[in-house]
Formats: C-alpha cells, structure tokens, sequence
C-alpha cells in the first residue's frame, strides 16, 4: 500500500509542474521554454524518487539519475542547434 | 526507541513540508519574474533546493546508508547539470541580445 | 490521496499531449513532446515498470527530443527569420516565429 504522506508530496510536485506548462504556453522566448523543460526534470527527479521510495522499487531511482542527465542534454541540444537562426 | 521514531518522523515530514514549499516557490517564480535571467534564477536556486530537501527527506525515511549516500549523489548530479545548463540558456541569451529587467525599463 | 496523485498525473499528461499536438509553433510543440516524454516516464514508475521508464526517459525524451530540436534549428536557419510584411515584425525579445 502506497503512504498517503508520499503520494500527497507527490501530488504537490505533480501541480507545481503543471505550472510549467503555462510558461511554455506564454513564452515569449524560446529560452523561457527550456526553462519549463528543465522544471520538469527536476521535479520529474523528485517524483521518481518518491515514487521509488513509496513503491519500494529501487530500479526507480536509476530512472531518476537518467531524468537528471537528460535535462542537461537538452539544454546543451537547445543552445547549440536549435537558439537563434545561424547555425 | 519509540521516541526516536518519533522524532524521525516528523524530521522527515518536516523535510518534506520545506521541499514542497520550495518547489511552489520555484514554479510560482517562474510563473512571475519578469524576464529570463530571473526565471533562471528561481528555477535553478529554489528547485534544486527543493530536490535537496525532498531527497535529504526520503534518505531519512530509507534508514539505509546505501540508500542515502546514491540520493545524494542523484542531488549532486542535479545540481552540477542545472548549474551548467543555467550557465548556457543564460550566455546564450545574452548573446542573442535579450537586455536584461531593470526596474527603470519598465517605467 | 493516491487516487488524488493519480488523477493529477493522468490529467496532466493529457494536457500535455494535447498542447504539444495542438501547437502551430514548432518549438513549442517539441519543447511540449520533451515533457510529455518525460511525464510518460513517470507514469511508468508508477505503473511499476523502472525498466520501461528509463528507456522511456532516454528514447523518448532524450535521444527523441534531441534530433528534434536540432531538425527545428535546421528549418529555422533554411527559413526566413520573420514575415516579410514589416509590420509584423515582432517586438525585441518578443515571441518567436518557428
């Protein structure tokens, strides 16, 4: 049985990254979207974790470090290819 | 015994309170601030603060060293992967000319 | 509290694969994709699935994401930056045309 107290923290995180998606929605420049992509990796670092310790899943927690490297590499994707129009 | 779970317990609940408050915080700043380089700001200091208490939490609730010492280093990782893409998202966007808020711009 | 976990989990990834499929910028709609890889991640933790969800988070989001931003930075730089019309010239750190 999953702890209320996690899934509640949970669901907080869950919210706060709903958030996120009004900034990608509003903009104005495409940096402000990458933002809200790297909010989303980190609270999708939190989730995984709790949901890591709430379900008693270790493996979950490997799956949290992939989160952790992957929004480096597309802030890295995003600077060198994708800003402004040169290449 | 009983006592010290006890006070484990709400040291954990206690984490878990503050690391909520900091992740509302950051997104709520990120909703608010008015310009990029504010926005990094909130996302990269609150957020990751955020993780850190959450983490620091759930290394409590674990009671296992092994446990504890690979959230940190999940953390760690966290953090040296913001820091860098903050430091990128922020010179390219100098770089490509956004102007940095000021409060005389705005009058 | 789990069900309340679980309806705000499935509610938002379906708002975000909505706004990423509804979306006329394509950056935009890329950055959305980025997220919903990421959202669809944790939804397999939850399902109880860490194996699926870190191939989830390292395909789809990650390796996924990465080629499609760069393809948007493709088109971008083969296109015109703005419309011709001078009047629709959009204001200095104003919303992006791609």
């Amino acid at each position: 049985m999953m702890d209320p107290v996690l899934m509640g923290l949970g669901a907080v995180i869950v919210m706060t990254a709903f958030l996120g998606i009004l900034r990608i929605q509003r903009g104005p420049s495409g940096a402000d979207r990458m933002l809200a992509a790297m909010l989303f990796g980190t609270a999708g670092v939190a989730l995984a974790l709790i949901l890591a310790e709430a379900a008693g899943a270790g493996g979950a927690r490997d799956a949290a470090l992939v989160f952790a490297l992957l929004g480096a590499i597309t802030a890295v994707a995003f600077v060198k290819r994708a800003w402004g129009a040169g290449d | 015994m009983d006592f010290a779970r006890i006070a484990l317990t709400v040291i954990e609940y206690a984490l878990y309170a503050a690391g909520a408050f900091f992740f509302l915080a950051g997104s709520i700043g990120l909703l608010r601030f008015p310009d990029v380089y504010t926005r990094l700001h909130s996302l990269t200091k609150a957020d990751n603060l955020g993780l850190g208490l959450v983490c620091m939490g759930l290394a409590v609730r674990s009671g296992s060293a092994i446990v504890a010492l690979k959230l940190l280093f999940i953390w760690m990782l966290v953090l040296a992967a913001g820091s860098t893409a903050c430091y990128l998202v922020a010179e390219s966007a100098r770089s490509a000319g956004i102007e940095p808020w000021t409060r005389e711009a705005r009058r | 509290m789990t069900v309340a976990f679980d309806v705000l989990l499935i509610g938002t990834l379906l708002w975000i694969a909505i706004g990423s499929l509804s979306e006329a910028k394509l950056f935009k709609s890329v950055v959305m994709f980025v997220v919903f890889g990421l959202f669809l991640a944790i939804a397999w933790v939850r399902l109880g699935a860490p194996d699926v969800a870190l191939a989830e988070a390292a395909l789809g989001a990650g390796v996924t994401g990465t080629l499609m931003l760069d393809a948007v930075g493709h088109i971008r730089s083969r296109t015109t930056p703005y419309p011709l019309d001078p009047g629709e010239h959009p204001a200095e750190g104003e919303d992006d045309d791609v």
